[in-house]
């Protein structure tokens, strides 16, 4: 069927379905019509258009009063609700992170909200002042546990070899009991050797404190008995996998530094 | 007040309605309850289900008022068409909740139809769209433009309009179909 061919059968179309009394098969071959043809389309919009103003020709009537009543009171209704949501919300934002602070101040805030405006001043001003104390009381733990965590180097060392360059950084850190060894030369032992780590205390033997592997950190468990009190430490070139400590190193020392203390 | 003028008046009132002001809608409440009411009362059929259906009306106008400069109708045809399908959804509600009850057709609309005033239609209020078609209904015959004026405004079928009325199917299939034919000739010269 060709519409747009036939304006006048176009025009009894779109007024009937306007009316609504377009119905059934003939109301869908209509309306897919229209959704393809923008003619179609136009002419249907065109009387709903021009039918609607019937809507505007109806004989006035005076509602009961009771109507504006009824309107005003679900409008009112509204307008606390969404006053209390925002309330809500607002207390939720405050009190993040602590949730049972925050759960007692939301039952605060939603109580609150159905009270005066005065009473929602001292409200916020104690919510301001506990989402503070809150606060400091927060940074205070965080940094407590920063501290512990941070390591505390209380000892160094550099170790150098013969001509003075550098080539082991030592660190020892109290807290955790830790040797830090970093290389920081170019040295590198042959495969069937291995690095030893010495204390060279001012009385008795060296003792040893560890074998270092191939990487360029490693880390030692060491007491902080083994270090107080020893001047010097050193590195000697012994077989794969270190050698006993009470015998004392067996191979060369390559590198040697004294232990400082760091003050705090 | 002009046209022209009551128009601009609604418009600005819809705007601050948008913006949720409460005064606005009281105000669009207090110029244009008279005039939706009897719409409301013309698609239910009874005064007290007419003012649920009004109070309907306005909580969606309260919510909806944002929408209104996008349908670029004159307002009282927005309104108008908030009203009638407010009012033809109550309608469906009640028919889907009782079907056992067939609609009866209110006794004023019985009288409207035995009438002879020439257009008992009201254009206080009315935008310029809607005098030409009032102009054109009047040119009716009373049960014409009775019937054509029913069918739209509660949405009705011919058969159904045959049930309401008390008159034969054909009859009303007639007077329907010479209905619009007059108003499609009268509306093109408003074109």
């Amino acid at each position: 069927m060709n519409l747009i061919k036939n304006p006048q059968l176009l025009d009894h179309l779109a007024s009937a379905y306007a009316l609504g009394t377009l119905r059934g098969g003939a109301r869908r071959r209509f309306e897919a019509l229209a959704r393809v043809q923008a003619p179609v389309r136009t002419a249907a919009l065109v009387w709903q258009t021009r039918l609607a103003s019937m809507n505007e020709l109806q004989t006035q009537s005076v509602p009961s009063p009771a109507v504006w009543t009824r309107i005003d009171n679900m409008l009112q209704g509204e307008k606390e609700a969404a006053t209390l949501r925002a309330q809500r919300s607002a207390g939720l934002q405050a009190a993040a992170g602590e949730t049972h602070l925050g759960e007692w101040l939301r039952s605060l805030l939603v109580w609150r909200g159905a009270a005066a405006v005065g009473a929602l001043a001292t409200v916020v001003a104690v919510v301001t002042g506990l989402n503070l104390r809150a606060e400091l009381g927060g940074e205070v733990q965080a940094l407590q546990a920063k501290l512990l965590t941070t390591p505390q180097i209380q000892y160094v060392a550099v170790l150098a070899d013969g001509q003075a360059a550098a080539s082991v950084l030592v660190t020892f850190d109290a807290n955790s009991k830790k040797l830090t060894l970093q290389r920081v030369g170019s040295y590198q032992e042959a495969g069937d050797k291995s690095l030893q780590l010495w204390a060279l205390p001012p009385a008795g033997g060296p003792r040893s404190l560890g074998v270092l592997g191939q990487d360029k950190l490693l880390r030692l468990t060491a007491g902080e008995g083994d270090i107080r009190e020893v001047p010097t430490l050193a590195i000697s070139l012994e077989p794969k996998g270190g050698v006993p400590s009470a015998g004392g190193p067996t191979g060369p020392v390559l590198f040697s530094g004294a232990l400082i203390q760091k003050m705090l | 007040m002009t046209t022209e003028a009551h128009d601009l008046e609604l418009i600005d009132l819809l705007d601050r309605v948008a913006e949720q002001e409460h005064v606005a809608l009281k105000a669009l409440y207090d110029l244009c309850a008279g005039k939706l009411f009897g719409l409301a009362v013309r698609v239910v059929g009874n005064r007290e289900w007419a003012e649920d259906v009004l109070q309907e009306s306005f909580i969606s106008i309260w919510r909806s008022a944002g929408d209104y400069r996008a349908s670029l109708s004159p307002p009282m045809a927005w309104l108008g068409l908030i009203v009638r399908s407010r009012g033809l959804d109550f309608l469906r509600r009640r028919t889907t909740s009782r079907s056992h009850v067939t609609q009866e057709l209110d006794d004023g609309m019985a009288e409207t139809l035995e009438g002879n005033s020439p257009c008992p239609m009201d254009t206080v209020q009315a935008s310029e769209q809607a005098l030409a078609l009032h102009q054109c209904l009047g040119r009716l015959e009373n049960r014409q433009r009775e019937v054509v004026s029913l069918a739209y405004i509660r949405d009705l079928s011919h058969s159904e309009l045959s049930l309401q009325l008390k008159l034969p199917l054909g009859t009303v299939k007639t007077w329907i179909r010479r209905g619009l034919d007059q108003l499609r000739q009268c509306m093109s010269h408003f074109a």
